[in-house]
């Protein structure tokens, strides 16, 4: 170490020197000397380079007179200012790096060893020489060369920073035993020297030279690397789970501060007057206390001084006053009534029927305009459904379908019956002639003598024909009223006349035919009359369903056959059944739920059926036979179905008549009709013609590659050699993808079906374009995508967890960093008790810490 | 010792018969709310998605597990069925002697009721099952409540009445009338007058969708919508007139029936059918849809009815010797054929085809028009041509009602409720498609695509090696030299090559262009000209 030591210094002495290099004046002899020492006499070519190299080597050896500092700088006394010394110079602590590698190090050594070695050589020889030139001894040379005295006046003051030679160069150091010299004899020597003889001996203790620091780094980061792996290998469970788990939850007890009335109510201070009086009666003990007990010392404590309730009674006593004079002022207010509603009052008793009563002028006057109003009624009819409205409604059916109108004309007829009533009251009176009128009519129909009847009713009505006068004064005269009147009674004549040819029709008749359109109209009701007359006639015939026999399968025909009698046993009991139910019904309770009331329309369209059922039957055995001629014809089928739907009234006896008219020719074996039914109708080759067509719609068929002409066949050659064969080739490549399209197709196996293949463009948003992000196959997602998970499909208990956001957080929580926890590696995910999993995270913290303490 | 102790534990592990029993049933339940299998996760790389979606699984198998449980225990009641013993067989049953053993309420639902005048009868029932609609051929309408066999109005239109159904409850119905189709409300009173139908022939309503479907006697396919009265698709079909109509109630899909024996499915966003089936030589006279939507009954005018399975499109089943002219599926999967005056039921018991179940004979010259099960009842209504009548067939209905779906003790307020929720649940047209549970997933793929670019350059290598291993002709002395020869290999492969346009060079090119333009673009008109140009 000391070599190195001095070799590093002189080399930086060396750097120093070059420049102070200004030695006296030496003589040429000496000069020469030194130049031999420089280069020994002896050495050889190849010694150069180790001469020149060790220049610097033997540099620090020569005595050298070495200028003096000059005094500024040497600061003798501090005699001068300071002066700075501005030449560079290395700080004393510098180390070359070269030095510093072991390698090196030992390296050097050996070549210092070498370097030793042959400098002893050299040194033997050149004392040799001297000796042979002087005649002295070589001891007396011999220490001149071993020990070089060197002369070094130091720039600095001796000391830590600033060695000594000596010390620079290795030798008298210091060692332990220097130090211990001293202390030899003393009571610790012993046990200081053997201290240290140990430390010498331990290895341990001996400081190495630090390591490279790319080395040492590499190194450090090693370590590094194995603390870090360690200590974030912890985490990993933890992240995984959290990676993993389904719901994340971030809301922890969160502590929202008030979260009673009663706490907020608490902190209540009061701070106005009122508030502080309020706050004194209501915290008074006394209260509290009385209210605890029974109540009774509230009366006590509740005393109002004399003042307080004088005051109080005062105003009460003033409130009522007012209000007594309120009441009084209104009260004869009220009384008070105007002219007009007296005269109004008056004018009510006279019109009343009790002032009729009184005035028997009145009365009369009263039951004259009644009586007025009746003859108005019967010579207009105004009230029968005469108007143009109610002709209208009842033309349209309207009165049935709606309650409105319904109800207005009923309303109508009301009136008219009422007005056209005839007047028992009045008949005491100055009587009438109209009432006598009535009277014999009434009679009349007594007496059942229609002719009588008639004729008189003819006459009526020719009186009423008669008088129509026109008012000449009063609101009638009116120009619009009149017109009006008009219209009424040309509507009224015409009525008459009606009447009159009616009446007179009757007469010719004999008045028979009346009765009979009176029975028709009114309820009529479904028994059973009508409609077992209908089935009874078909049920002798073994029309079944099963009967008739089918080439396709003769076992299904041989069952129905052994079923036959017992269905026909059956379903004649089933028919009476229900025959017998309705003829209850129809006894019993007309308006049960099995009839219906549509008799206005019921009456009319049965008696239709019933009339043309004779025809029906008729056309329909027409029909039945045609079928066979038709047969032949290659639309027979539709033609037929067509014609079915058309003739809604046949259909609905169709069952009947083909029953009734079955005798009259033979029935062809059911193949056979097969046969004949759709022997012209080729459906499946149309059906594949179609498939084809849509085929070549979807999947398009490529075309052949043709000769246009004009384009390659200008000469004969061309002509021969065909189509060219890049246009066969990709003919030949195209019509592949197509064969595979159609291979690829759905319906390519289906030979009965077509597929449609087109792309529905509005249906194309219904599906995802790409996969969604955490995806990589389709079938995965398909597969994930395929339960619903919405309220409807899936149990209560289960929608919640199955619906549960990524991240459940309260708004407002403050999410903190991950904290470390101890994770079972093999604990599946659960997410089952979220809310307990939640309590339970601080536990297992603290469980945590337990462990890692017993762990190390 | 040790198969002793093995047998100890099997011992422990085997449950009494009975619970086993409820266990197998309990897991076919659970099966059926799973609604299919989940995805195979071991195939997923991504660890976090796995697990997720391992919890959601898991998630989902508990709520099918509660599901079934829940109707394991809480839907009690039964369904009905007939049991016969010894030679006796189910369809030799006939409706009185049902009407013995049954209870008194269900045997009031046996009755006939004869309205001879307006012509044969069709029915229409409300989703709950507690409102009937029936429309007489010739005009007469009437609405009653089933529960308490109320008569709630009755109505004479005066005109032919080909077709008649609900609207979304019993509140609304339409009726297709001889030239107009109308909308009444409950009371009686016409509401709208659809003129633009035309003269129709079927009717039906969509109720997931608030559709009204009609076809009408030229062919023509309508779907309007009844909440805001816009026509939302009209379809010219094409295959002539028909009067053969049904919906899938599973996915809203049309069926029309043709004389050509076809059957098209229709959707109100396509003017091509969906689907087109050549099931019978002959004309279809009836179709009907099984409630799950799986299986389509249709039945031909040449005696043979047959069953489909709507998935695979293939015939499932033919029934020979009857044609039915009018077919109905009941709720738990009965088929109802009406003819002439037989209504035929069949059953699915076995689960290897329908096959005949039970019968009625109607009175001779009844003309069935129209069967349909009430559902929720074990009732058939029977529309004729002498009013309508009401038989019993067990195990025909469901026996649990969910009040959310459709409620027959529904309360006025309940059902307010309900018409709100359902409108707010209204689909639109587009969902309409043959298999709605596609709805979500990816679009597919269209027919064609762009190929990527691993693709053309696969192809592009594979057409170099074909070209660089074609063998060469032998030549004639002068031309077959070995430098002509690969010169002419050279050719060959570089016109390989060229068949594959270079995309990228093209696509930079284009870059640059742009960018060039854009720079001109940006810069103030002044400065323009200085801009460079290439």
């Amino acid at each position: 170490m000391g070599g190195l030591k001095r070799k590093s210094s002189s080399s930086a002495k060396a750097l120093a020197k070059s420049k102070k290099k200004k030695g006296p004046h030496l003589p040429n002899s000496i000069l020469k000397v030194i130049a031999n020492q420089k280069r020994p006499l002896n050495s050889d070519e190849e010694d150069d380079d180790d001469v020149i190299g060790s220049d610097d080597e033997h540099g620090g050896d020569l005595y050298e007179y070495e200028e003096g500092v000059p005094e500024e700088e040497s600061r003798k006394n501090n005699r001068y200012d300071r002066h700075e010394n501005y030449d560079y110079e290395l700080p004393e602590d510098f180390e070359d790096e070269n030095v510093e590698s072991e390698d090196d190090d030992d390296g050097g050594n050996t070549d210092n060893d070498e370097a030793e070695g042959d400098d002893d050589d050299d040194d033997d020889r050149h004392t040799r020489m001297l000796q042979s030139l002087t005649g002295m001894p070589s001891a007396a040379f011999e220490g001149e060369s071993k020990s070089k005295p060197v002369l070094f006046t130091e720039a600095y003051p001796e000391g830590e920073f600033n060695p000594t030679r000596d010390v620079l160069e290795g030798k008298n150091v210091l060692t332990e035993e220097d130090f211990l010299a001293p202390l030899e004899g003393t009571p610790g020597y012993q046990k200081t020297s053997k201290q240290i003889a140990r430390m010498r001996k331990d290895t341990k203790h001996v400081v190495h030279a630090p390591l490279p620091k790319p080395q040492r780094e590499r190194l450090e980061r090693k370590a590094v690397i194995g603390l870090v792996d360690e200590e974030f290998s912890k985490w990993v469970h933890l992240v995984k789970k959290n990676r993993e788990a389904p719901t994340v939850y971030f809301n922890q007890d969160v502590d929202l501060g008030y979260s009673t009335v009663g706490a907020i109510a608490s902190e209540f201070q009061p701070r106005t007057e009122f508030e502080k009086k309020m706050a004194s009666v209501l915290n008074d003990s006394e209260v509290s206390e009385a209210h605890r007990d029974d109540g009774a010392r509230l009366l006590e404590l509740n005393e109002v001084s004399m003042e307080d309730h004088i005051k109080d009674h005062n105003h009460i006593a003033k409130m009522r006053s007012l209000l007594f004079r309120h009441e009084f002022k209104s009260k004869r207010i009220k009384k008070i009534k105007s002219k007009t509603y007296h005269r109004l009052k008056n004018k009510d008793l006279k019109n009343s029927s009790l002032g009729a009563l009184m005035d028997p002028e009145m009365a009369k006057e009263e039951a004259m305009r009644q009586e007025a109003k009746r003859v108005e009624e019967r010579m207009t009819l105004k009230h029968r459904n005469t108007g143009k409205w109610a002709k209208r409604m009842i033309s349209r059916g309207l009165n049935v379908k709606y309650d409105g109108p319904k109800a207005a004309i009923a309303e109508q007829l009301q009136m008219n019956a009422n007005l056209s009533r005839k007047m028992n009251s009045m008949r005491d009176g100055s009587s009438s002639d109209e009432s006598d009128d009535e009277e014999e009519f009434n009679d009349g129909s007594d007496e059942d003598t229609p002719s009588r009847l008639i004729a008189k009713a003819k006459e009526k009505t020719l009186k009423a024909l008669e008088d129509d006068e026109v008012p000449n004064a009063g609101l009638m005269s009116l120009p619009f009223m009149a017109r009006a009147m008009k219209k009424k009674n040309e509507e009224a004549n015409e009525e008459a006349k009606r009447a009159l040819e009616e009446y007179e029709e009757w007469e010719n008749s004999g008045g028979e035919n009346s009765k009979k359109s009176v029975t028709v109209s009114g309820r009529r009701v479904f028994g059973a009359t009508a409609k077992v007359e209908a089935p009874k006639e078909s049920r002798k015939d073994s029309d079944n369903f099963y009967d008739d026999s089918d080439s396709d399968n003769d076992m299904a025909r041989i069952e129905d056959n052994n079923i036959e009698p017992v269905r026909d046993n059956a379903s004649p009991a089933r028919n009476t059944i229900t025959e017998t139910e309705f003829d209850d019904d129809v006894a019993g309770n007309p308006a049960s739920k099995t009839t219906f009331d549509v008799a206005m329309f019921a009456s009319g369209s049965w008696k239709k059926m019933t009339g043309s059922k004779n025809t029906e039957s008729k056309k329909a055995s027409k029909k039945t036979r045609a079928p066979i001629p038709q047969a032949q014809d290659k639309k027979g089928p539709r033609d037929e179905e067509s014609g079915d739907s058309e003739s809604e009234a046949e259909q609905m006896v169709d069952g009947v008549l083909t029953s009734t008219s079955k005798e009259t020719f033979e029935v062809p074996s059911q193949a056979e009709l097969i046969n004949r039914a759709f022997a012209g109708d080729d459906v499946l080759d149309e059906f594949e013609k179609d498939k084809e067509e849509v085929l070549n719609q979807e999947v398009p068929k490529p075309e052949k590659p043709v000769l246009v002409p004009g384009w390659g066949d200008w000469t004969n050659i061309q002509k021969k050699r065909g189509i060219s064969k890049q246009m066969v080739q990709k003919h030949d490549a195209e019509k592949k993808e197509w064969e595979q399209g159609l291979k690829t197709r759905k319906d390519a196996r289906l030979k009965h079906v077509i597929i449609s293949e087109k792309v529905d463009k509005k249906a194309e948003k219904l599906h995802t374009t790409t996969l969604p992000f955490p995806f990589t196959s389709k079938e995965v997602f398909e597969h994930s995508m395929r339960m619903p998970i919405g309220p409807e499909f899936n149990p209560s208990t289960i929608v919640g967890e199955l619906n549960r956001p990524e991240v459940v957080k309260k708004t407002g929580v403050i999410i903190k960093p991950v904290k470390f926890e101890e994770v079972n590696p093999n604990d599946e995910v659960d997410d089952e008790h979220p809310r307990n999993h939640q309590k339970q995270r601080p536990k297992k913290k603290t469980s945590r810490r337990q462990g890692k303490v017993k762990s190390k | 010792m040790e198969v002793a102790l093995e047998d100890n534990n099997l011992m422990e592990k085997v449950l009494p018969p009975d619970e086993q029993e409820i266990d197998v049933e309990l897991e076919a339940k659970e099966k059926k709310y799973l609604r299919g299998e989940g995805a195979n996760l071991e195939s997923l790389k991504d660890k976090k998605l796995k697990t997720q979606l391992a919890s959601r699984e898991k998630l989902y198998g508990k709520s099918a597990k509660a599901a079934a449980k829940i109707e394991k225990w809480l839907l009690p009641a039964s369904a009905g069925y007939l049991e016969t013993e010894g030679l006796e067989k189910t369809w030799r049953i006939k409706q009185t002697d049902i009407a013995k053993e049954v209870d008194l309420l269900s045997s009031r639902n046996q009755y006939d009721i004869v309205l001879p005048d307006f012509g044969p009868y069709k029915l229409d029932f409300t989703a709950s099952g507690r409102h009937m609609l029936a429309g007489g051929r010739k005009g007469h309408l009437a609405l009653v409540d089933m529960m308490n066999m109320n008569l709630i109005k009755e109505i004479h239109v005066r005109e032919t009445v080909r077709d008649v159904a609900f609207l979304h409850n019993d509140q609304f119905f339409a009726a297709a009338q001889k030239k107009y189709s109308y909308i009444y409300a409950r009371d009686g009173t016409e509401l709208h007058c659809l003129k633009e139908r035309g003269p129709v022939a079927r009717l039906r309503f969509l109720k997931n969708h608030f559709l009204l479907a009609s076809v009408n006697k030229i062919g023509q396919l309508h779907y309007q919508d009844v909440t805001y009265g816009d026509m939302v698709a009209s379809i010219r079909t094409g295959k002539g007139r028909t009067d053969v109509m049904e919906v899938n109630p599973y996915n809203g899909v049309v069926a029309l029936g043709h004389s050509g024996g076809t059957v098209t499915m229709w959707k109100p966003t396509s003017q091509a059918p969906l689907v087109q089936m050549q099931c019978h030589p002959g004309p279809v006279s009836a179709v009907a849809f099984h409630p799950n939507g799986h299986l389509m009954a249709t039945s031909g005018k040449e005696r043979k009815v047959k069953i489909w399975d709507l998935r695979k499109f293939e015939e499932v089943q033919t029934i020979h010797g009857f044609h039915a002219k009018t077919l109905s599926f009941s709720q738990k999967g009965l088929l109802a054929a009406g003819t002439g005056s037989f209504v035929q039921v069949l059953g699915d018991s076995s689960g290897g085809g329908h096959s005949r179940y039970m019968s009625h004979p109607m009175v001779k010259g009844y003309q069935v028009e129209k069967v349909m099960f009430r559902p929720y009842e074990d009732v058939l209504g029977i529309g004729h041509s002498m009013g309508w009548s009401s038989v019993l067939i067990p195990g025909s209905g469901e026996p649990n009602f969910d009040s959310w779906v459709a409620n027959p003790f529904e309360t006025s307020k309940q059902r307010r409720e309900k018409e709100v929720h359902l409108l707010l649940d209204k689909l639109p047209p587009e969902t309409i498609m043959l298999d709605p549970s596609k709805i979500g997933a990816m679009r597919p793929s269209r027919r064609k695509e762009k190929p990527t670019r691993g693709e053309i350059e696969a192809e592009k290598e594979v057409a170099i090696e074909a070209a660089k291993s074609v063998e060469m002709k032998k030549k004639t002395k002068g031309r077959n030299k070995p430098s002509k020869r690969t010169k002419k290999k050279k050719e060959l492969v570089e016109n390989a090559k060229k068949t594959f346009p270079e995309l990228e060079e093209k696509n930079i090119a284009g870059k640059k262009r742009r960018i060039g333009e854009d720079a001109a673009a940006e810069l103030p008109t002044s400065l323009k000209r200085f801009a460079r140009k290439n």
